[in-house]
């Protein structure tokens, strides 16, 4: 069977599958424009991976299409199926797999044809100086750091001109010093080399600096697609809520609408809060009040703290609480006050000496109305 | 380090049991190439036909069987490491049989398979092929009995090699094939080593098979072993210098190992 040439990076890339794996299905689809990153966000088990590898060819569906540099790579109703080594699709691991018996020049010449010829030696001369490798090539992994380990991985799946990149954790073992710079590295490397570029993360951080766009799944299914700002800014879903790890979640009961304001009123033991209206939800201008509990998400970050009452500020919720705990949250730190329910916040080292908070101190807790957004979780709601 | 291992009871009894071991298995080998040296003859009958004859035999068909073994038990080995399915459990119980019978009852079970009165001797002979007494026999006896050490330790060495390898491999547009010979067989290669040199080891030290399957005659299936077995009766010369000639080419074999298993990499 002959291969097509495959053009580096003018496709998109897309398709769907239904696989069978371990015991569950996984139901999932995708598109991916050149230059682009879609981020497949979710749990450990969720089928991230599963799909990652699924495009690659190294799992079977039971039926899907899937397209990558301008052909199809799979088709179940066309019974196609191209072997994963004329797929020409570039796949990192998460723990890299760097070849132990080769050498750093050797790992990146791996899948190029004719490694010993002048035009391979360039091609791994430029990947080593884009990826600042040189003079690492006479040296084997175990002699490099974890973040050149990490380089030359994506500089051997790069080598070959693959018509997409298959990132399957790529940053998960390294400090999040690294992860920066390598996430601005990947990020130049996209401008050089525009391929489509599909990236399985848990790290909410990397899914917003990293994604053109997010998908989330869940135990096989996706759960929603978008923008990384709108998906994991706001989730709708409960689940999903509380997968993009929204730090707080509470049950209330709605009190009273205020259309002409856009927010209502609503309570639970202990927690009153102003929250946006929910016509959203029930897509009704006039909500009947049949349905008269929420759950509101609240992220830690979107919470100011402060020593009094802001009187004659805008914000609609200001809630008194003491500490209850303070814990180091890399960069910052994250703060409980128990305000009749425990509400979680973000703040910088900074705010933390300058207040000079301490567990079993009274604050204040204050966001506006627009920062709480209602998750829409229907089976709690049936079940209460 | 010796120190604080004498300080506990096992230590103690453990260097007791060392100081013994390496007496036990020190003290005949000495005594061999001692008694080896002081007879009159040595060099006369290492160099002897009796000697010579059976090394040339115990080298060629142990050569033989040595890539016999590698050729179909290294894809056999890649099999039962990677599928897991329950036909490959149940082949790999059988590979250690050999390990645990005794090597006469395997001699005497090929005689039944193969024998001029055995379950298929019969029509092989009737296609002109006949097994037993032959060099062919002797060939089948070291196969039999030496291949569970190649097969097992290729196996653990497939095992222990992540199967992300391969499919790193793969994505990087390397044939399945070419993947087995660039990723899986460099990495896997220690144990293979290894395996051969156990292998090997075993085939050159096979005697009961062989004995029983095929015979015992000179320049045909007169291995070293056998050949020591006869001397005895005859000429101790002739049974020392084709000890001594073994013992060398098992210490040989352990050094060769040694050499050749030590990775210039580290690690996975």
């Amino acid at each position: 069977m002959t291969v097509p040439e495959v053009e580096t990076g003018v496709s998109p890339a897309s398709g769907w599958a239904h696989c069978q794996v371990g015991n569950f299905d996984l139901n999932t689809e995708w598109h991916v424009e050149p230059g682009q990153v879609l981020v497949l966000f979710g749990p450990s088990g969720a089928g991230k991976s599963s799909t990652l590898r699924t495009i690659a060819g190294l799992l079977r569906p039971l039926e899907g299409h899937i397209e990558a540099g301008g052909r199809v790579v799979y088709d179940s109703a066309g019974g196609i199926w191209v072997p994963t080594h004329q797929r020409r699709l570039g796949y990192l691991t998460q723990q890299y797999h760097l070849f132990p018996h080769l050498k750093v020049g050797g790992n990146i010449a791996f899948g190029l044809q004719d490694r010993g010829s002048e035009t391979a030696r360039d091609r791994v001369r430029e990947l080593s100086q884009l990826f600042r490798l040189d003079g690492l090539e006479d040296r084997y992994p175990w002699e490099i750091s974890g973040g050149q380990q990490q380089r030359v991985a994506l500089a051997r799946a790069l080598a070959p001109r693959p018509a997409m990149l298959l990132l399957d954790e790529p940053f998960a073992s390294l400090d999040s010093e690294l992860r920066r710079a390598l996430r601005e590295e990947l990020r130049a490397m996209l401008v050089q080399s525009p391929v489509p570029v599909m990236l399985v993360t848990h790290d909410r951080e990397e899914a917003l600096a990293l994604g053109d766009s997010v998908q989330v799944i869940d135990e096989g299914r996706i759960l929603s697609t978008g923008d990384p700002l709108d998906v994991l800014g706001q989730p709708g879903q409960g689940r999903i809520a509380r997968l993009v790890g929204v730090e707080n979640l509470f049950d209330l009961t709605i009190q009273e609408r205020n259309p002409r304001d856009g927010t209502m009123t609503c309570v639970g033991p202990g927690i009153r809060l102003e929250v946006p209206l929910d016509s959203h939800i029930t897509g009704e201008t006039e909500p009947k009040g049949v349905q008269d509990r929420v759950t509101v998400g609240i992220r830690a970050s979107d919470i100011i703290l402060a020593r009094d009452e802001l009187s004659g500020s805008s914000a609609r919720n200001r809630l008194e609480g003491s500490v209850v705990s303070i814990e180091p949250r890399p960069p910052g730190y994250s703060v409980i006050l128990d305000c009749g329910q425990h509400l979680r916040c973000h703040i910088t080292g900074a705010s933390l000496e300058e207040m000079g908070i301490q567990t079993g101190q009274r604050l204040w807790a204050v966001f506006k109305a627009s920062s709480c957004f209602l998750v829409d979780e229907p089976r709690s709601r049936s079940a209460s | 380090m010796t120190a604080r291992v004498l300080a506990y009871p096992a230590g103690v009894l453990g260097s007791g049991g060392a100081v013994l071991y390496v007496l036990f298995i020190g003290l005949p080998v000495v005594a061999l190439l001692v008694r080896a040296a002081q007879q009159t003859d040595f060099i006369g009958a290492v160099t002897g036909d009796v000697a010579l004859t059976a090394l040339r035999l115990s080298l060629i068909t142990s050569i033989i069987s040595m890539a016999v073994i590698v050729l179909l038990g290294t894809p056999f080995a890649y099999l039962l490491a990677r599928s897991g399915s329950a036909w490959t459990r149940v082949v790999d119980n059988l590979v250690e049989l050999p390990l645990v019978l005794p090597p006469v009852v395997a001699g005497v079970a090929m005689l039944m398979a193969f024998g001029r009165n055995g379950l298929i001797g019969p029509g092989l002979e009737g296609l002109g092929i006949a097994i037993p007494f032959t060099t062919t026999a002797v060939i089948f006896a070291q196969v039999f009995v030496a291949s569970p050490f190649f097969i097992r330790s290729a196996k653990l060495g497939f095992q222990s090699i992540p199967k992300d390898y391969e499919d790193v491999a793969r994505t990087l547009g390397v044939s399945p094939w070419r993947t087995f010979f660039r990723i899986t067989l460099p990495l896997a290669g220690p144990a293979l080593v290894t395996g051969l040199g156990l292998a090997w080891a075993r085939a050159l030290s096979e005697f009961g098979a062989t004995m029983m399957f095929a015979g015992n005659l000179t320049g045909e299936t007169q291995t070293m072993p056998l050949a020591i077995m006869t001397a005895m009766e005859s000429s101790l010369d002739n049974a020392l210098a084709l000890s001594v000639m073994l013992l060398t080419g098992s210490i040989l074999v352990l050094a060769a190992l040694g050499l050749l298993t030590r990775r210039k990499w580290q690690g996975r």
